[in-house]
């Protein structure tokens, strides 16, 4: 990996292979939903998927037959963080993709009418959430984990902050942040480094230098206190989307090593206590796990399952417990020394190819973290002690804080649910948000 | 039995060969070195999937994918598991309807250890009680999951139902409800006895890997296994369709969901590629036909697909279409036999088809950029087709594609009287209908609220 000081202020970070005759290009653009203005939550997403709808001299189709000729893509993906546009394309058609890319950066056309659009078919894509029962239960989670807290602003939108959405709001947005002391690029596949610094001063030109607004700030609101329950009511379920957890700390926390091996042996295995506890002895659920969020601030520990529906209670309860019994006691020894094994093991996976070490580099770069700080991690598990992991655990668990989210029938779950001591209960319709 | 042979050596993508090795038993060993991660997969692939299953007896395949690590006679419950994650590797299993796989990823330097596992459980394995019924339980779940609260799911399973009367494809790879629920011990370990053999196996190891250490470590773990006597499978053979299948049933879902089959070739025959160009050409990227009519210009769905399942035998063309709000399936159908009757009629611009044949190009290329990746492409080619050599045909081929090939295939296959068509539509009261609930009746591919015309 070859990280540099980008054009005009970006940074970049390259990653040559030859292996096939591909170029990936991701372009960070600092500031993501976790921005978008209280009351207009979706606008990041809005104004980057207008401005991938028509560029330059060309209008959306003209856009998307010029991009698909090339046999290439340019996708979106709305992050909390950030937004990014990932490119792919073969080699010889590389030079055509920069330009388009280029023309997407710097000159979006925000066309009205595709602004229009773009407001009807955002609803659907809220209709295809409250259809899918884990992905309705990870919004629902968002929404009620930590309220008020900047992580649980949906990238999607609400059906009445959609409304306040502008053309104008959203072209002014993508001018401010598409500017170059703002992005991180990363180039990964058949390129050299010298290819790759003149792709990168092509995707730069035409910015202004500065200007973004400043990034989200590091802080670590208090959690609202107390165990709560949120039951989403949705007809026909056979099943209960499950959803545990609370704020945590920022990816980057001095205690991330510790809680890395917290979360491969509570939740990140299928060696794990959840999944021998959840799957293997009960076969309550297909799958059971746990994760830090990661991400530039501090953000969620979660846990997760999908219970049949007439256990989702003792499913709670015994989550709830477990998880109060890691916070009070951290893990054994012999917990640690296998987990410290698979993450130093598990390491070359996430750097296999050279895309993957592309990604990881401009992800640690938008969380502000050093070059290399997560391939690094398990460098730093060989001193951690039992006692080193049990002091992060006290210090970030909080069992009695703990929110649990279910997607499920309520007439036939809420009873076990309400009783498996995750707090006060509110029932809520599914497609109430 | 531990003598190899060298049966092919032929180049993969840009700077990959592949070598398949026999052993005396009948094993093959599919091997091919990539030295840019301290990496290796280690596949072992089955000619064994869910068309070899018997009505009654459904989801038999699939439960093996769960049941496979468990208890060796070596290694206690968990174990497997356990050794696989202490060197940071992960194990996996994927079961379709023509083989079941097991992949390891593995640190290289545990290459050895890959080979002892795989080829303890290859026929080792301890089949009692308390674990099948632990994995039945799980099994359930995972249905209850990925069919019963999932449309999509359920859309999938019903248009198999729908479009195959007698062929194997007909039921679900995961199986009916009540046929997990009722598979018993003895016939589980027949299963087990049958299929899970070396010589209805393929090993394919990609990634840094000393080949000879490789061929000397197999054939030391495996050489003495006996090959089995593998049931003579009559082919399956399936009535032509002559008349349009529809069903339509209500979910707790916002706007109408549909999901389309044509009858399809299986995917060794020549007509396979063209098609699959033809998918591209639909519904394979933002300017494709389908997605242009259908989500942009007349803004009747929410988003439309195409995929060809790439089965052995004949199959289905599936196209996937989220109505939008407003809107019914109906005015998507219509719209899309509009658009397949101009695409039987005239020929694709040479634009348009480079267009296509430049993304599956992209896709080919994606789709061998990790060791994962080329693993299960070629244990896919050699298992399901009979040549991994296939992999680089199957590229060749779609380059290959003319503006008539196109129309004539469009002709051919996408007519309406040999497609089975599957609605989901919003359920106005919300009630729990008994297409939801589980049966015991052993088909349950039709629910009473569920409605069918010919």
């Amino acid at each position: 990996m070859t990280a540099l000081a980008g054009p005009r202020g970006s940074r970049l970070h390259v990653e040559p292979s030859g292996d096939a005759p591909l170029v990936w290009i991701d372009i960070a653009i600092t500031g993501g939903a976790a921005l978008d203005p209280i009351g207009i939550e979706g606008l990041h997403r809005h104004a980057a998927l207008l401005a991938r709808r028509g560029a330059g001299l060309r209008n959306r189709a003209a856009f998307d037959d010029a991009l698909d000729g090339l046999g290439a893509a340019l996708e979106i993906s709305v992050g909390r963080d950030s937004v990014v546009l990932s490119g792919l394309a073969l080699t010889r058609n590389l030079d055509a993709l920069v330009e388009l890319a280029a023309d997407v950066l710097a000159q979006p056309r925000f066309d009205q009418d595709e602004h229009e659009r773009l407001l009807r078919e955002t609803p659907q894509v809220l209709d295809e959430v409250r259809d899918d029962d884990s992905a309705l239960a990870t919004r629902w989670f968002d929404y009620r984990c930590a309220p008020g807290h900047p992580y649980g602003r949906t990238a999607l939108g609400t059906e009445s902050s959609l409304a306040r959405i502008t053309r104008e709001d959203a072209a002014a947005l993508w001018r401010a942040e598409a500017v170059c002391d703002n992005l991180v690029l990363g180039i990964a596949g058949d390129v050299d480094v010298a290819r790759a610094m003149a792709i990168a001063a092509r995707l730069t030109e035409r910015l202004p230098a500065t200007g973004a607004p400043p990034p989200l700030a590091l802080i670590r609101e208090p959690a609202p206190p107390g165990r709560r329950l949120v039951v989403v009511d949705k007809a026909e379920r056979t099943q209960a989307q499950l959803r545990f957890g609370h704020l945590g700390p920022r990816w980057g926390d001095p205690d991330t090593a510790a809680l890395l091996v917290v979360e491969a042996a509570f939740g990140g295995m299928f060696s794990s206590r959840l999944m021998q506890e959840i799957r293997v002895k009960r076969g309550w659920s297909y799958g059971a796990g746990c994760a830090i969020r990661r991400s530039r601030g501090p953000h969620w520990i979660e846990m997760w399952m999908a219970t049949a529906i007439d256990v989702a209670g003792p499913a709670t309860a015994l989550t709830l417990d477990l998880y109060a019994d890691l916070a009070a006691k951290g893990i054994t020894a012999e917990e640690l020394d296998f987990g410290r094994a698979y993450l130093v093991g598990a390491m070359p996976f996430h750097l296999a190819t050279a895309r993957q070490r592309m990604q990881l580099a401009v992800r640690d770069e938008t969380f502000g973290l050093p070059v290399g700080f997560t391939a690094g991690l398990p460098g730093q598990l060989g001193t951690l002690s039992v006692e080193d992991v049990a002091g992060a655990c006290r210090r970030n668990l909080r069992p009695d804080d703990v929110v649990t989210v279910a997607v499920t029938t309520a007439e036939v779950a809420a009873e076990a649910l309400a009783a498996a001591g995750a707090g006060p209960i509110t029932v809520v319709a599914h497609d109430a948000y | 039995m531990t003598t190899w042979t060298l049966d092919v050596e032929a180049p993969l993508g840009r700077q990959a060969t592949v070598r398949r090795w026999r052993l005396g038993n009948g094993l093959r060993l599919l091997t091919s070195i990539d030295r840019g991660a301290p990496i290796v997969s280690y596949q072992t692939w089955f000619g064994v999937g869910s068309r070899h299953e018997q009505p009654g007896k459904t989801g038999m395949a699939h439960l093996f994918e769960h049941l496979m690590f468990n208890q060796t006679e070596t290694l206690g419950p968990g174990e497997f598991d356990r050794v696989v994650e202490r060197t940071g590797g992960e194990s996996n299993a994927a079961t379709w309807v023509d083989w079941t796989y097991y992949r390891l990823s593995l640190p290289a330097r545990d290459l050895a250890l890959g080979v002892r596992l795989e080829a303890e459980r290859m026929t080792r394995l301890v089949l009692d009680p308390t674990t099948v019924e632990a994995e039945r339980d799980v099994v359930t779940n995972e249905r209850r999951e990925r069919v019963e609260d999932d449309v999509d799911g359920w859309l999938d399973e019903q248009l198999m139902a729908l479009a195959f009367e007698h062929h194997g494809y007909r039921w679900p790879t995961i199986g009916w409800m009540a046929d997990i629920r009722g598979l018993a011990l003895d016939e589980i370990r027949a299963f087990y006895r049958t299929w899970y053999a070396p010589n209805n196996a393929c090993l394919v190891v990609v990634g840094d890997i000393d080949e000879p250490q490789l061929l000397e470590l197999v054939a030391k773990a495996y050489g003495d296994i006996p090959p089995a006597v593998l049931p003579v499978i009559a082919p399956d053979t399936e009535p032509p369709q002559t008349h349009e299948r529809v069903l339509r049933a209500p979910k707790p879902i916002a706007t109408d969901r549909v999901l389309i089959g044509y009858k399809a070739p299986g995917q060794a025959h020549p007509d396979w590629p063209v098609l699959e160009l033809v998918a591209t050409l639909l519904a394979g990227s933002p300017s494709s036909r389908l997605h242009r009519l259908l989500v942009v210009e007349k803004e009747l769905a929410s988003s439309v697909d195409a995929q060809l399942t790439p089965f052995r035998d004949p199959s289905l063309f599936r196209l996937a279409i989220t109505v939008a709000r407003g809107h019914r399936a109906e005015a998507s159908m219509a719209a899309i036999d509009q658009a397949l009757a101009e695409l039987a009629s005239a020929p694709p611009s040479p634009a348009e088809l480079n267009k296509a044949k430049s993304l599956v190009e992209t896709d080919f290329w994606t789709s061998l950029t990790d060791a994962d990746g080329k693993a299960e492409a070629i244990g896919h080619h050699e298992v399901a087709l009979g040549d991994f050599r296939g992999v680089t045909a199957l590229a060749a081929a779609l380059a290959a594609v003319t503006a008539e090939d196109v129309m004539r295939v469009a002709r051919t296959y996408l007519g309406r009287s040999t497609r089975s068509v599957v609605i989901a539509e919003p359920d106005p009261d919300g009630d729990p209908g008994e297409d939801s609930e589980e049966s015991d009746d052993g088909d349950e591919a039709l629910g009473d609220d569920s409605e069918v015309s010919a």
